[in-house]
């Protein structure tokens, strides 16, 4: 799969990465099965699918918490896993991870200046003083007043607590940024706050993002480009506009569909998609197509061959043995308000 | 906000709550108290017994009186001065053991937590093996081995403890170890040394706080057992569970000796497993109901 | 039994193999500990050269670790446990001699314990927070921290010397004088179980509590099944597994108090054997001691699991 004309090295290149955990019986759950991805300079990636997708354990892979168990990793073209240990320590520092519970990422005895100046303080590059003072400028940034800086984490709440995982992640000045649900376990009033935060600080220090979320919304709003997983793999992939206003995967519209609208019963589409029967295991996923056992246009073929990568636009990439062949329905059909507006262009991006 | 006034809010924050503690466990409280003027004594032992602990008179297994407070043993000794220099025996017994035990059981039960694998299955069947032993016959035993006497016989019981706590901060180590904070820090680049020190150890060592105080009773019992057997403080040095084996001996002749040291064991027990369990609740709210 | 049952306790078995050589490295580890020369140690100050050279080949000191580690664990297998240094005699013969005495003040001790602290228990966690609980909760710290050579003191005191109504000292067979050996082993069996009341009550009080208060209770209760009724067929059944565990740990401290206590009341157990050995630096004994203490608690620890497999079929599933 080659999506994008490769003129510059991207951030990341995740070529058939797999990750595999024993589980009991002597058995393997493969979490990631097999997945490739490029990530480009400047952009913001969305990975998008159900809990269970493999889609946190992918991102993990991406910064290195979890180490591939097929495949490779390449961050501008370097293997991580060939550099010595004390290499590992320095690289890595340049692509960072956003958790989805901003609590849980705090160590709850450390106050927020403490934890935000951590990353600095690991290398001890700068002295004391520029440290100190770098944190107190990023925790102002990320919308903190300093008044936070001695308190703990449980003093905060969760909206806060996110803002200082941001504010702790910048001091490194990383080439990418993992966001894992990262405004998923937020408040929803809070949630555009922190989207919009992502936003500028992608235009002031030219971030790049890999956006891991199930909420469509989300992706919708923030990505250049979007993967879709499901049980281990991408079944999906393309420009944002192009994978949401025209879905060519029978996964996709199912997850389009699923997407709550916030309108009067009488206003909503009436042809919603619903997913039959529950996720398949990891452990013995289905034969071929992983999704047939769901799918509502299953064939027989579906359940001997895998299907391959078929392009239906430039760009846009399906696997599924009929994609651009099946009356799936449009974004515009499933959700003709909501996505009819502004999903072409989000918003503050250029 | 400078960094000096910080570390001012915080001291006082702290100290706030402490007092909110004490205030809220009357128990804990007087056992701090209790803990605190046995220490004071033991410091002071010198100053506050009337009579040299060591030194003989005629008046032999006298009952006590305005000159002895409570009589003398079977040497003509000061009881009460006796006891009041068992005091930091004990102490001392029992601080040993305990740091011997933490000495021995962090380090190891960090390893096995933190990596895992068959270091941790290897480390966690030796403790399995050492635990199934009851603790005070091998205290004697390695006691034996290593020479009897107060100092030797607390490092064996420091010893026999150390698979508990090894365990206990095994456990702990694997539920911080899998905490998003400490991914987060190893994204930041940390060694694992120093994510051991800077977040696995804070926030694992909780537990082991609580059970090194009731260790503490614990090892002030054991040194009772083996000081009344004759394997711990040596004649003529004072220790209380030395005192009883003395006290046994004249029972039927002056039976009253036995109480005062036995009391002393019994207070100073109480008062470290008051305290265990007041912070215990403390640091876990979900049990205060329950313990 | 089921034929999952059993392959539990078969697996169960087989895991208790390692444990138990694991145990022979650690008793014969125990030597290792000496400072210094072993033999001029366990020789003596006052010894002459050619008595330390007699030690050292009797315990085959000069030969290399592993060949003193196989000939120990040759002997123990066939149950050798080599001979005492002092008397001469084979060590096996001492401690299964003495070991009667023992295991019959544990086990009075232990029946002691749990026919008083069950109900006691039971009484906590029905009162929580009143009086009663207070009441009892206060005897179980008292139990936890009170030195148990120092009660049996006391009770030796009270109702040996006072009253007379008890032997102070000594014991006798139970296969040839029951009532004797019971009446010896009274005063000793309740000194043993002060702390096994104790441990017992506190932990049955929590884990009575905890599912005295748990969901699926209060919609019994509030289906209107009697107090007595819900304690019985849902509370008791539920703790009986935490029961079994705090027996096993229970156990396993009584052992190890009768040392103090067999000193007490002059009982020629195994706890008086080890102190004795271990003051006259009598290592053969010593090490037999513990090795046949430790093989006793495994196996209780063993019979424990097996019950804890029969009584709670979820356990299998390994």
């Amino acid at each position: 799969m080659n999506a994008t004309v490769p003129t510059p090295t991207p951030i990341v290149a995740v070529e058939r990465v797999g990750v595999h955990f024993p589980v009991s019986g002597g058995r393997t759950l493969k979490a990631v099965d097999g997945v490739s991805l490029e990530v480009m300079p400047r952009e913001t990636f969305g990975v998008i699918g159900e809990s269970g997708s493999g889609k946190t354990t992918l991102g993990r892979a991406i910064i290195c918490l979890e180490k591939p168990s097929a495949g490779r990793i390449l961050h501008q073209g370097l293997d991580p896993y060939a550099l010595s240990s004390r290499e590992l320590r320095r690289h890595r520092r340049r692509y960072q991870i956003i958790f989805q519970d901003p609590n849980a990422a705090l160590d709850p005895r450390m106050t927020i200046l403490k934890s935000i100046r951590e990353p600095m303080d690991v290398t001890g590059e700068m002295p004391e003083r520029q440290r100190q003072q770098r944190a107190l400028e990023l925790m102002e940034r990320v919308g903190l007043s300093p008044d936070f800086a001695s308190r703990y984490p449980h003093e905060l709440s969760g909206g806060q607590k996110q803002r200082v995982c941001i504010a702790r992640v910048l001091t490194l000045r990383p080439d990418l940024i993992v966001c894992d649900e990262a405004v998923s376990a937020l408040d929803v009033s809070i949630q555009a706050d922190i989207l919009n935060l992502f936003a500028e600080l992608q235009a002031e220090f030219g971030l790049t993002y890999v956006f891991i979320t199930h909420n469509l919304g989300v992706v919708a709003h923030v990505s250049d480009r979007v993967a879709v997983m499901y049980l281990g793999r991408i079944v999906e992939i393309g420009r944002t506009e192009d994978v949401v206003l025209s879905p060519s995967h029978p996964y996709t519209e199912a997850l389009l569909s699923a997407e709550p609208v916030a309108l009067p019963s009488n206003l909503r589409s009436h042809s919603r998609v619903m997913l039959k029967g529950e996720l398949p295991s990891h452990v013995s996923p289905p034969s071929g197509c992983r999704f047939r056992t769901r799918c509502r246009f299953v064939q027989p073929l579906c359940g001997e061959k895998e299907p391959p990568w078929r392009e239906t636009a430039p760009g846009h990439w399906s696997a599924c043995h009929f994609a651009g062949e099946l009356p799936i329905m449009s974004g515009a059909e499933l959700h003709p308000v909501k996505l009819g507006g502004h999903a072409a262009q989000p918003e503050g991006r250029a | 906000m400078s960094v000096i006034s910080e570390g001012v809010v915080r001291r006082k924050r702290r100290r706030s709550r402490f007092v909110a503690w004490l205030a809220g466990d009357k128990r804990a409280a007087v056992s701090l108290v209790f803990l605190l003027a046995l220490a004071s004594l033991s410091v002071l032992a010198n100053v506050v017994a009337p009579y040299s602990p060591l030194e003989q008179s005629m008046d032999i297994l006298a009952p006590p009186s305005a000159a002895h407070l409570l009589g003398t043993d079977d040497l003509g000794r000061d009881v009460f001065s006796r006891l009041v220099h068992g005091g930091p025996m004990s102490l001392y017994a029992s601080f040993l053991a305990v740091s011997v035990g933490v000495l021995i059981g962090l380090p190891f039960g960090v390893l096995a937590g933190y990596l895992g694998g068959w270091i941790d299955t290897a480390v966690s069947r030796v403790i399995d093996t050492i635990l199934s032993c009851p603790s005070i016959v091998l205290a004697i035993a390695v006691t034996g081995a290593l020479g009897i006497g107060l100092t030797n016989s607390m490092i064996a019981v420091g010893i026999v403890f150390s698979p508990g706590l090894a365990r206990l901060i095994r456990v702990q180590t694997m539920i911080v170890k899998g905490e998003l904070y400490v991914d987060a820090a190893r994204t930041f680049g940390l060694s694992t040394p120093r994510l051991v020190f800077r977040h696995i150890l804070p926030n694992a060592i909780q537990p082991v706080i609580v059970q090194v105080t009731l260790l503490l009773a614990t090892a002030l019992l054991a040194e009772a057992s083996l000081s009344f057997l004759g394997l711990g403080v040596q004649p003529p040095h004072p220790s209380w569970g030395q005192m009883l084996a003395r006290a046994y001996a004249y029972m039927e002749i002056a039976p009253e000796q036995m109480y005062a040291p036995g009391f002393a064991i019994l207070f100073t027990a109480l008062a470290f497993n008051a305290l265990g369990e007041s912070l215990r609740s403390l640091l876990d709210p979900t049990r205060r109901r329950s313990d | 039994m089921s034929r999952r049952t059993l392959r539990v306790i078969g697996w169960r078995l087989l895991q208790v193999v390692p444990v138990i050589v694991l145990a022979t490295f650690a008793v014969f580890g125990l030597l290792q500990l000496v400072p210094g020369d072993p033999a001029a140690v366990i020789a003596g100050e006052t010894a002459t050269a050619e008595r330390i050279v007699q030690i050292r080949e009797m315990l085959g000191l000069d030969l290399p670790l592993w060949q003193q580690y196989l000939h120990w664990l040759g002997g123990a297998v066939q149950g050798d446990l080599s001979t005492s240094l002092i008397t001469g005699l084979p060590v096996i013969d001492e401690v299964l001699r003495r070991l009667p005495n023992t295991l019959l003040i544990v086990v009075c001790a232990l029946i002691l314990a749990i026919s008083i602290a069950v109900p006691l228990g039971i009484l906590a966690a029905t009162h929580v927070d009143g009086r009663v609980d207070r009441f009892v909760t206060s005897i179980a710290s008292l139990g936890v921290a009170v030195p148990n050579f120092w009660v049996g003191m006391i009770l030796v005191g009270f109702f040996a010397l006072n009253l007379g109504w008890f032997p102070t000292t000594g014991a006798a067979s139970l296969t040839e004088d029951p009532a004797r050996a019971l009446w010896h082993a009274a005063l000793p069996a309740i000194a043993l179980a002060s702390s096994g009341i104790a441990e017992i009550t506190r932990q049955l009080r929590s884990a009575l509590i905890e599912v005295l208060s748990s969901q699926y209770v209060r919609t019994l209760q509030a289906k209107g099944l009697s107090q007595g009724r819900i304690l019985w067929r849902h509370g008791l059944k539920n703790v009986s597994l935490t029961l079994l565990t705090v027996i096993g740990l229970v156990f396993n401290r009584t052992l190890g108090a009768t040392v103090a206590i067999e000193a007490v009341f002059a009982i020629p157990g195994t706890g008086s054997l080890v102190v004795t050995s271990a003051t006259n630096k009598d290592f053969p004994v010593v090490q037999g001691v513990v090795f046949v203490l430790v093989l006793i608690v495994i196996l209780c620890n063993l019979l424990i699991d097996i019950l804890y497999s029969v009584l709670d079929p979820r356990m299998n599933k390994q």
